[in-house]
């Protein structure tokens, strides 16, 4: 693509959803209220369709604006070609199946139902705002750029959460909001504190500054753990599981697809990885990273398999893969020299997850809302991308090769193991989800099937279609290590053999005795004593707060009362004056007469 | 035009304004109007021009001794000149908005008056060319804010501006003892004569730090540091075009102006640095922005935390100061446009809401976002460049307080600005919940305090346009930030041709 066509295309494509999200508002004030408008229509969902033009149509191209911000420098490369190119498919899909998820959301509102009209704008509003800056995270190659979009994005998903406006949607929307602060603050802590050491305001200034600065590392961890929020890092997961379930389907689908991705983008465009000149300490907190990575990898999976909702299942494992993804990242750090071939295999396996996970989560909507297909071959379709994160076929295996052949070469066998174990855990959360499902789905049958020429079902399989055939379309540069050979597959599919034992053999046992422990395992986990926590410091700050009040009070006080007294001194002062006029004469006198007796008696 | 004639006539427009409006009959309604926005343009053209003049390297100065060694000086530099832009800029906003909110009001040509007044004084200390010049006008802001603050006349009106003249005439006064102890030691200094005190001897330092924190203490009662801050709070009870000009335009900015003038151009900032001046500059500020932001948390109405939340953002700008180095610098001279922009935006829209709806406490703003959604867009731009969101310009001065604290190795105030940002976002993130988030009587549920009759907008134009155009310029300002002329370009400017330590 040439520089004048790319210099067109890329600011078309961050603008596009924006003037789709500017129509938007102008229809709503257009229009009287109550009455009919289609707000989710074709138009509408066309929003990521230029990024995705761009992404699939040019390999590398850069655009600097001197009057942007701090200065804006834009670009595409061969790491952000693909990572953009997944996020807008999936995207589109998704906002393809959220035109069919809320039409009955839009019945009601041209039927006059004021709340689902309310709640309908605002989604119709906030997607194409959030798509726009994950779009921008994607590309921006500048610090204020990239924080700009990341920022844009997670507060804009916030309205997405809280779509619903339950209770639930409620406490899932305070949790992410929360943590999203936070990360926002030690992402910023990180930025400064880097940008500032470095004197630059680009990505790659900062990742070089971070090398030779004193305390590089510390500013590693700061923004380690701040995108680590979005990327759900063990510890600070726990709004995940609250705010992805209660999201309308489509909008967790993004959510846990593409939006937990910006946290590895954020760690691939900050973090030094990959640097054999990094110091020690980096190693230290690479070392740190792959522990918190494979913790999070298995502890997700254990927890996760103890919870009943198919979505918050799903959140979980996402929670479990980040966990992996984590791990990889780490090696950037731990053994630097790896890092080429492995950078190539994490976009893999986030383009993996990305549209694997979203087509399971618009599967969860699919199951309730079952479209004509016959039962089996549904299940089947349900099953499918299921199978691939396991790492079984399709994009799933070509991702999980990709990255076991790498540390295998590097030496790293024990990593590998651990990776497996997390795939045991992903088969049992797998299996899991559609054991939920499968259980929900009497009822949905009830409810009547839907049309296949649905956009629901439509977008679900196109979904699944892209999700499954990733590593044709995408692949290319990034399948370093092509397919794996026959003799490798024991070695790749045996935790998926080890998962599915397990979950046959758990669920025969709980058939027969059902456990109580689902009851005492919320979904998540942290937040709720965390909660309590805080509500207890809340009640000591508030204290505290007002103590500061009525110490400032009471030193005003002080000070009124100094003026005061001294007011008191002045008419004190008056009234001393007048009492000397009114006795001047005697007092005069009185001196006069001591004067003279003073002279007269005096010794002469 | 010559150079004196165009500084006496920026001067004059405003103080022939307020001459012409006490003449004025009280219904003269439209006259009033007509001379107010007449003026409030001439005179932001002829600052325009001013700007563009001297960044042609024209000079303009006005000068006459009143006293054998002590002169009256107006003078541009590009310091003032930028200060005097922004309150020209905010200026227009605020007279637009004020004849929309007096609109019906009694008193309203002692208002304008005195507005007027108001305005000519903070133009007189951003063109002041030394410390005699600025204290004359800073003494004549005292005096013609004061019936701005108690203009409702209520008994809480009174009680404010009571607090307001307890706290700024013994500032005045203290501001003067070290004037003339400055005088007495130095003679007339005129601005960006650092040499002088530079060159003196030795012996006199402790003199020098002694005379400094006197002055600090002078311009600080208007800055709001703590612990002087005590009448911004109080002072909310004036009507909403007082409190923008009060907390963004002119008297909360003069005092902040006044500490830029003497760290940079009366002390140099070489010699604060040498004399250790400046790191208590940074204690006090770290101090006034964490209490100020604490503080904010605990209010229950919207206008008393938007003071608060004053007492914590001013002092942005003398952390800026504090930082030794050019990055400092830069963020606290751009933040002192910033923060302007962004806190008219706030005031202008808290004021809205109370003129619409009648709402004044933070519970009452449930759905407030569908009854009023270009005011609250206005809002919450405000809100989130004070949080500190790009692309708003609040971000730009953060990024720049950061940065510059690493450069003057300092690495402490990136938690300081860490733990304000996060209590920007708990004080001002709920409000956005409620404005957006929560149904309301647009919903359904509920009423309003006092809904005003329904006009064709959701509130008068005279009250929208200026909420709506103070939070476009904050976006701009942050979104264009490397343009020629944006707020951060022309400070960049001004650091790099003048004050590079």
């Amino acid at each position: 693509m040439s520089d004048a066509l790319f210099a067109l295309a890329l600011p078309t494509a961050l603008l596009w959803p924006l003037v789709l999200m500017l129509r938007v508002s102008l229809t709503v004030a257009r229009t009287e209220r109550g009455q009919p408008r289609a707000l989710l229509d074709g138009l509408w969902c066309t929003a990521p369709l230029p990024a995705l033009a761009l992404a699939l149509g040019s390999d590398e191209g850069a655009l600097a604006l001197d009057w942007w911000l701090l200065g804006g420098r834009w670009m595409l490369d061969g790491t952000r070609g693909p990572l953009l190119a997944f996020t807008a498919l999936l995207w589109l899909l998704a906002g393809g199946y959220a035109r069919g998820y809320l039409a009955g959301e839009q019945a009601r509102a041209v039927a006059g139902d004021g709340a689902a009209e309310v709640r309908l704008t605002r989604f119709a509003l906030l997607w194409p705002l959030t798509l726009s800056g994950n779009l921008l995270l994607l590309v921006a190659e500048d610090i204020a750029s990239f924080y700009l979009g990341f920022a844009v994005m997670t507060f804009a998903a916030y309205g997405l959460v809280v779509h619903a406006e339950t209770r639930d949607a409620r406490t899932g929307g305070r949790a992410y909001l929360v943590m999203a602060v936070l990360g926002e603050g030690l992402i910023l802590a990180g930025l400064l504190w880097g940008a500032g050491s470095a004197g630059t305001t680009m990505l790659d200034g900062l990742r070089e500054g971070m090398l030779e600065a004193p305390g590089g590392a510390w500013m590693g961890l700061l923004l380690w753990l701040g995108f680590g929020v979005k990327a759900g890092v063990v510890g600070l997961h726990f709004w995940l599981p609250l705010a992805h379930p209660v999201a309308p389907t489509p909008a967790s689908a993004v959510l846990s697809g593409v939006m937990i991705k910006a946290g590895l983008v954020g760690w691939l465009s900050t973090l030094p990885l990959g640097e054999p000149t990094a110091g020690e300490t980096f190693v230290w907190l690479g070392r740190a990273m792959l522990v918190a990575g494979l913790a999070a990898a298995i502890g997700a999976a254990l927890y996760g398999v103890c919870q009943r909702h198919p979505k918050v299942v799903l959140a979980y494992s996402s929670v479990s893969q980040m966990g992996m993804a984590t791990a990889l990242v780490a090696m950037g750090l731990v053994a630097p020299t790896l890092w080429p071939t492995l950078s190539a295999a994490v976009v893999l396996f986030a383009a993996h997850h990305g549209l694997t996970k979203g087509a399971l989560f618009l599967g969860v909507g699919i199951g309730k809302h079952p479209p004509r297909l016959p039962t089996w071959l549904l299940w089947t379709l349900l099953a499918l991308p299921a199978l691939s994160l396991t790492g079984a076929l399709a994009s799933g295996l070509a991702a999980k090769w990709a990255v076991k052949a790498v540390l295998y070469d590097g030496g790293y066998p024990t990593m590998v193991t651990g990776l497996s174990l997390a795939a045991v855990g992903t088969t049992a959360l797998m299996a899991r989800t559609l054991w939920c499902q499968w259980q929900g789905k009497g009822q949905a049958r009830e409810e009547g099937l839907e049309p296949l020429m649905s956009p629901m079902p439509l977008a679900w399989l196109a979904t699944l279609l892209a999700a499954l055939t990733l590593p044709w379309w995408l692949g290319g540069e990034l399948m370093v290590r092509g397919w794996p050979p026959l003799d490798e597959l024991s070695g790749l599919l045996w935790p998926l053999a080890l998962g599915l034992v397990g979950a046959v053999t758990a669920w025969s046992v709980a058939r027969r005795r059902p456990l109580r422990l689902t009851w005492r395992l919320p979904p998540g986990d942290l937040w709720w004593p965390l909660v309590r926590s805080g509500q207890r410091l809340r009640t000591r700050a508030q204290g505290s707060l007002d103590r500061l009040g009525s110490a400032q009070g009471a030193w005003v006080a002080w000070w009124v009362a100094r003026e005061r007294d001294a007011i008191r001194a002045l008419d004190g002062m008056t009234r001393g004056e007048g009492w000397l006029r009114r006795h001047a004469a005697v007092l005069m006198m009185g001196l006069a007469v001591g004067l003279a007796l003073l002279n007269v008696f005096a010794p002469a | 035009m010559s150079g004196a004639l165009i500084i006496l006539a920026t001067l004059g427009t405003s103080l022939f304004t307020a001459v012409m409006i006490f003449l004025l009959p009280e219904r003269a309604f439209r006259a009033r109007t007509g001379l107010n926005l007449g003026a409030a343009l001439v005179k932001l053209g002829l600052v325009a021009w001013m700007v563009w003049g001297l960044s042609r390297g024209r000079e303009y100065t006005l000068a006459f001794p009143v006293l054998e060694g002590l002169a009256f000086v107006l003078r541009t530099d590009s310091l003032g000149i930028m200060f005097a832009g922004l309150s020209s800029l905010l200026w227009l906003f605020t007279t637009v908005y004020a004849i929309g909110y007096l609109e019906d009001s009694p008193n309203r040509k002692r208002f304008f008056g005195f507005f007027s007044l108001c305005v000519a004084s903070t133009l007189g200390i951003s063109l002041a060319g030394n410390l005699f010049t600025l204290l004359v006008f800073y003494e004549l802001l005292t005096l013609s804010t004061y019936p701005l603050v108690v203009h409702r006349g209520t008994a809480k009106a009174l009680a404010a501006g009571k607090v307001y003249l307890r706290f700024t005439l013994p500032a005045g006064l203290v501001l003067m003892i070290g004037m003339v102890a400055l005088h007495a030691l130095a003679g007339d200094i005129r601005f960006g004569q650092q040499e002088i005190l530079a060159e003196l001897a030795p012996g006199r330092r402790p003199l020098l730090v002694g005379i400094f924190w006197v002055l600090i203490v002078g311009f600080g009662v208007k800055a709001a540091l703590v612990p002087l801050h005590g009448w911004l709070p109080r002072a909310m009870v004036a009507p909403a075009p007082v409190s923008a000009l009060l907390h963004a335009v002119a008297v909360v900015k003069a005092g902040a102006f006044g500490i830029v003038r003497l760290v940079y151009d009366i002390y140099g900032v070489e010699l604060s640095a040498e004399l250790g001046l400046l790191h208590g500059l940074v204690a006090v500020a770290s101090v006034t922005i964490l209490y100020g932001s604490l503080r904010a948390l605990a209010q229950q109405e919207l206008k008393p935390r938007l003071a608060y939340s004053t007492v914590s953002q001013v002092s942005y700008i003398v952390l800026g100061i504090g930082l030794f180095g050019p990055l400092g610098t830069i963020a606290a001279l751009s933040h002192l446009l910033h923060q302007g922009l962004m806190k008219s935006t706030l005031f202008f829209c808290a004021g809205n809401y109370a003129e619409e709806l009648g709402i004044h406490r933070i519970d009452e703003l449930d759905g407030a976002g569908r009854r009023m959604p270009l005011t609250s867009l206005a809002f919450s731009v405000g809100a989130l460049g004070m949080i500190g969101v790009p692309p708003v310009v609040g971000f730009l001065s953060k990024w720049y307080l950061g940065t510059g604290a690493i450069q003057a190795d300092m690495p402490w105030v990136i938690v300081v600005l860490l733990a304000s940002s996060l209590l920007n976002a708990a004080y001002f993130l709920p409000i956005l919940g409620r404005l957006w988030f929560r149904p309301g009587p647009d919903h359904g549920v509920g009423e309003w305090p006092a809904e005003r009759r329904p006009v064709r907008l959701e509130t008068l134009a005279w009250l929208l346009v200026p909420a709506v155009a103070t939070a476009l310029f904050s976006l701009m300002a942050g979104v264009l930030a490397g343009m020629p002329f944006s707020p951060l370009e022309w400070t960049t400017r001004v650091v790099n041709t003048e004050y590079l330590p």
